[in-house]
């Protein structure tokens, strides 16, 4: 069994060199500027990724939220019995989580909002948006920060969300009008989906064990 | 220069990761092969998409030809459902921990065939 | 030149990273993997990919790792090699304490590891929760700060003399206690008992165990033997794990009541 692993291993690598080795010749790029003008936006990855083919974009977003919702489940029939230990008060980390609460979001939103002109775009925008809320959750604890920022309703924004891309890109498809306008607002709506699933996700991993 | 590197760096990762995935008994460590495994494979994508003195796909970012942003979009899908993949992966190893008290592949095996210990 | 630097960096945390022992140092490695592989798209013209890379393979993927590590796991046991209480054979281990901790893991469902390691580092490891269990002829001692098994096997610190000359003992084992102000301290018992021989210590303070050892096997003729204190092994458990230190107590007074551990006792130790 392991040397069929092996060999076929070895036949992967085999095809991957002979795609690099040139025996198939790669096609010229279109002229991808005259595309990137089209849709509004200066960064060609954006205008690829929410224009030419947002078909993919949408079942991958589709597929992040189903994923999630699996997690969701998954983890609710493995409840933590044990008493959930008390977070020690630390109020200087506390205080300047408080502090930093606030521009981490806008950062987030202007990693988003910028994700046509430059480097950024909706899923770095909701990593980043996810990441900073679990190490705010670690200075503060996971429950009280759960409480802080309405988890239940953003919950609910997160599959309001799934449901305004799909709307838009619908719209989108349907009337065909493109425009720097569009980039943003779709750039926003999957930056809040897959921030606020990374967060859910996050913290459900923690509680299911009692902390952080 | 820097593609042929990339492209040799993303082969030995993917190797690399393939190895650990089929040599561990255990199932975190068969996820981070796994994951290695996949960043190879990303690599390689980006690595296909670089051409000798390539800028960024970005208008405006001076003369000279760009790399080809399509993988690029590819790619930054594919991480994105790589984390998602990987969390419920993780559920799934919870679950195992929890029910039937090991990681291990080939214990799960042996006890596939003798019949699940008592907790 | 960037590029071949910042692939070589990302190779060899893949490489580091893959090649561990422990997860956790295995899950560190990947992160660590993950940011300089967003270097490497850098240098590839992929700004965006790195962007994401940096702060969801960084962040995100570390993240759960961790949460998921915590939920899960096995027994890890840091133990000094001290034949017949837990020794390796060849590829095995064996000896009486292994007995029990493979008894106690399979009670738990759990694997047991062991990792090699001195005296000294057993109560730092226990501490810094790199470990869930200190074995292998632990003596306890009041600077350890762990939490303690109930005693396995009776035993006795003595001070045994050959030769006029300073003290020696193993450094952080409980016969340090009882060394005078001119002392020396060994890293194990190998080292301690070759000392001896050298004649670069006049004398040890060790456990009545190793003690016996050295003279059945001629490598230490005392010239003088003096009881210091009765004392026991035990196994020393990390104190965060209170769960484990419950578990291990009950699990050897059971043990202790149905009389397998004085059985294993003397198969062992007799």
């Amino acid at each position: 069994m392991r040397v069929l692993a092996a060999l076929s291993l070895l036949v992967l690598m085999g095809l991957l060199a002979l795609g690099v080795s040139g025996v198939f010749p790669r096609p010229a790029l279109p002229p991808m500027d005259e595309v990137a003008a089209e849709w509004g936006a200066k960064n060609v990855v954006a205008a690829i990724v929410l224009g030419v083919r947002l078909w993919d974009t949408l079942f991958e977003i589709l597929v992040y939220a189903m994923t999630m919702v699996g997690v969701k489940l998954g983890l609710r029939l493995l409840r933590w019995e044990h008493a959930i230990p008390p977070i020690r008060e630390t109020p200087l980390l506390r205080r300047s989580a408080d502090l930093l609460l606030g521009p981490i979001v806008v950062f987030a939103l202007y990693v988003a909002v910028s994700g046509h002109l430059g480097p950024g775009g909706g899923f770095p925008a909701g990593a980043i948006l996810g990441t900073a809320l679990l190490l705010l959750a670690l200075a503060k604890g996971v429950e009280r920060l759960s409480a802080e920022i309405h988890e239940p309703s953003l919950e609910w924004a997160e599959y309001g969300a799934i449901v305004a891309i799909l709307a838009v890109a619908g719209g989108l498809l349907l009337v065909g009008r493109r425009g720097s306008g569009y980039l943003i607002a779709a750039n926003v709506l999957i930056a809040l989906e897959v921030g606020i699933g990374a967060w859910v996700v996050l913290h459900r991993f923690a509680s299911s064990r009692g902390e952080v | 220069m820097e593609g042929l590197a990339a492209v040799a760096l993303a082969i030995a990762l993917a190797g690399l990761g393939f190895w650990n995935l089929i040599v561990r008994r255990n199932l975190i460590w068969k996820l981070l092969g796994l994951n290695v495994a996949a960043s190879g494979a990303i690599l390689f994508l980006v690595a296909l998409a670089h051409r000798p003195g390539a800028r960024p796909p970005i208008v405006g970012l001076g003369p000279g030809p760009s790399a080809d942003p399509l993988p690029h979009a590819l790619v930054l899908t594919a991480i994105v459902i790589d984390f998602a993949t990987l969390a419920l992966a993780l559920v799934y190893v919870i679950f195992l921990t929890e029910h039937r008290h090991t990681q291990d592949v080939e214990r799960l095996e042996r006890d596939e065939e003798r019949g699940w210990p008592q907790p | 030149m960037g590029a071949i630097l910042f692939s070589a960096l990302t190779l060899a945390l893949a490489v580091f990273a893959l090649t561990q022992r422990r997860l956790l140092w295995g899950v560190i490695g990947v992160g660590a993997h993950s940011l300089a592989l967003a270097g490497v798209y850098l240098f590839l013209a992929a700004p965006d990919v790195a962007l994401t890379q940096a702060a969801i393979g960084f962040g995100l993927v570390t993240f759960i790792y961790l949460l998921a590590l915590r939920r899960t796991g096995k027994l890890t046991v840091v133990a000094v090699e001290t034949p017949p209480l837990l020794h390796q054979e060849g590829q095995r281990v064996a000896g009486l304490e292994w007995e029990i901790l493979s008894r106690f893991g399979r009670h738990l469902h759990q694997d047991v590891e062991v990792l090699w390691v001195t005296r000294a580092e057993i109560p730092r490891l226990l501490r810094a929760g790199e470990a869930d269990i200190g074995a292998g002829g632990f003596l306890p001692r009041s600077e350890d700060r762990v939490l303690l098994s109930r005693p396995l096997v009776p035993t006795r610190i003595v001070t045994v003399r050959c030769a006029p000359g300073p003290l020696g003992a193993v450094a952080g084992d409980r016969g340090e206690d009882h060394l005078p102000a001119d002392r020396a301290t060994y890293e194990d018992h190998r080292e301690l008992a070759s000392a001896l021989g050298a004649g670069e210590v006049g004398g040890v303070v060790a456990d009545l165990l190793h003690v016996r050892q050295w003279i059945l096997s001629g490598e230490v003729q005392p010239s003088k033997t003096s009881d210091q204190e009765e004392t026991s092994f035990r196994f020393a458990v990390a104190p965060g794990e209170e769960d484990v230190h419950q578990a291990l107590d009950a699990f050897l007074a059971e043990l202790e009541a149905n009389g397998e551990l004085a059985q294993l006792v003397r198969r062992y130790v007799g």
